[in-house]
């Protein structure tokens, strides 16, 4: 390795070397408790994913470049330099954790692997080995981002195309998808696809709310990247527009990763105390259940059903009975997996792994834990409010003829709200329907 | 749509974004330097998603248009 190649690798290490990384690197005493937590390596019984391990070859470096013991007696403390051997071992075992941090919950240290594999990630960016494929989606939102006026007509053409979806659905030919509304309530952030544009947009106009959409969407591949500045930079679009706009709430649609970007790091990242709460759309549908402004048939789904609580919403967001809760009000058949909550194994499907081909095999493997998880729940429904893991279950479901309906929670709430059956029958009714059938 | 015969076809139909994006990147590189895929994606989305991710990473969308409920894309390997 070149001088200016390490020099680079060990600079952006020391960049990121605060009290907090130095502990999680020093505590370390290999009870290897974290193994029967992590997902990977329960399943594949390869050291590459064990959570000790990715944080170890971290550790390696670390010893030999910030401690004394390390730098003077290498071989009698294991450290090491980042050589091309070690490269290679900590990108395979860095960008394939999910971030799950699942093991954080068991060690006994409260070691947070994901913030050692942040560091990990910068490292491998300053080697020049971050993931090709993460950085390219990175850059295309930042593209898009910068280049605005460049995709608005499509973007405003395809609003009203949903928009009209939303009028023909509710019957009502006033509901609308309002776009840059200046001082609406709440400013409403989604992913790419009408998919995540239209529940939501038909329930928000049944609750009769304040919202807007604006042009900048929630996916943010910088964060997975491992990239900070490109992933606040990804953010800062929809938070700079719902400052212009005066919004109260910018609320987050059902994506795991966006959630915790914008409520957790942003403010962090940006030095900026933001002027709004940043909210879950589950927080805001929740909400609407309770106080009765959307009405909903609770018995509107009658097949059985589980919830998954990804992790990035659950375990690392805090957001556990209001999905729940939700769920419940529409769905008497519920069952919840088990372990659930904050001890939910992960699906396998985050970090963007589902964007990365060559972890396929490792990825579906990762998922056995999860699919015994809905085996043994006999649901034939799983709400699910994350994107990527929608993905990684939509497939576990095909490769293990599951038999499931993988669906966002806002979708079974469009469901129970009736408008795809006769307007005002309830689940009895059509039960005694069907029956008579 | 032009003529041109593609050296590779995707079907991206039913995929949601950025999900078309992505199966376009992880395939430009099965076709030669000047050659082409063409895709067929349902999600709007991608409208904005393949040709961003094209000018960012210097291949170029040599047509895309939407074909009644569909999205045809023709995005040709620069390098």
């Amino acid at each position: 390795m070149e001088k200016q190649e390490l020099e680079t690798i060990i600079g952006t290490l020391g960049k990121r070397m605060n009290r907090q990384l130095k502990e999680y690197l020093d505590v370390c005493v290999r009870c290897a408790i974290c193994k029967d937590a992590c997902h990977q390596y329960v399943a594949t019984q390869d050291m590459t994913y064990l959570p000790a391990h990715r944080a170890e070859l971290v550790r390696a470096v670390y010893r030999k470049y910030f401690t004394k013991a390390g730098q003077f007696m290498p071989a009698v403390y294991e450290a090491r330099d980042p050589d091309e051997h070690l490269l290679d071992d900590l990108y395979r075992s860095t960008y394939a954790c999910t971030g799950c941090r699942r093991c954080m919950y068991y060690c006994p240290f409260s070691i947070d692997t994901q913030w050692v594999i942040s560091a990990a990630k910068a490292m491998l960016i300053a080697a020049g080995r971050g993931n090709e494929m993460l950085g390219q989606l990175a850059d295309a939102a930042l593209f898009k981002g910068d280049n605005i006026e460049m995709f608005r007509d499509n973007l405003v053409e395809g609003f009203r195309e949903i928009e009209t979806q939303v009028r023909d659905i509710t019957k009502n030919p006033e509901a609308e998808i309002p776009v840059d509304r200046q001082g609406a309530d709440m400013l409403y952030v989604a992913l790419a696809g009408s998919h995540s544009i239209l529940p939501a947009a038909i329930i928000f106009n049944e609750a009769k709310a304040s919202w807007t959409l604006s042009m900048f969407e929630a996916a943010n591949y910088g964060f997975f990247f491992g990239d900070p500045d490109k992933a606040r930079l990804i953010a800062k679009r929809f938070m700079d527009e719902a400052k212009r706009l005066g919004v109260k709430e910018v609320v987050i649609t059902e994506c795991g990763h966006a959630y915790r970007v914008a409520e957790l790091f942003y403010e962090a990242w940006a030095k900026e105390r933001m002027p709004f709460k940043v909210v879950h759309i589950l927080e805001v549908i929740d909400r609407y259940v309770k106080e009765g402004r959307i009405k909903v048939d609770p018995r509107g789904i009658r097949e059985k059903v589980t919830y998954h609580d990804p992790c990035q919403i659950g375990r690392n967001g805090g957001i556990y009975e209001q999905p729940r809760d939700i769920v419940k009000a529409i769905a008497p058949d519920f069952v919840d997996m088990t372990p659930n909550r904050e001890k939910q194994w992960c699906c396998g499907g985050g970090g963007g792994i589902v964007a990365m081909e060559e972890f396929n095999e490792v990825r579906l493997k990762s998922g056995d834990m999860k699919v015994e998880q809905i085996k043994a729940t006999g649901a034939s429904v799983l709400a699910c409010p994350c994107e990527n893991c929608r993905l990684q279950i939509g497939e576990l479901n095909e490769v293990h003829d599951l038999g499931l309906r993988v669906v966002p929670v806002m979708d079974l709430v469009v469901e129970a709200m009736g408008f795809g059956h006769a307007a005002g029958t309830t689940g009895d009714e059509r039960d005694a329907a069907e029956a008579v059938v | 749509m032009s003529d041109t015969k593609p050296d590779l076809e995707l079907d991206l139909r039913g995929l949601l974004c950025p999900m078309p994006m992505v199966k376009v990147s992880q395939n430009i590189s099965k076709v030669p330097v000047g050659g082409t895929v063409r895709a067929v994606a349902t999600d709007a989305g991608s409208m904005a998603d393949i040709p961003a991710w094209a000018k960012s990473t210097g291949n170029e969308v040599v047509q895309a248009e939407k074909v009644g409920s569909e999205y045809v894309f023709l995005v040709k390997r620069v390098k």
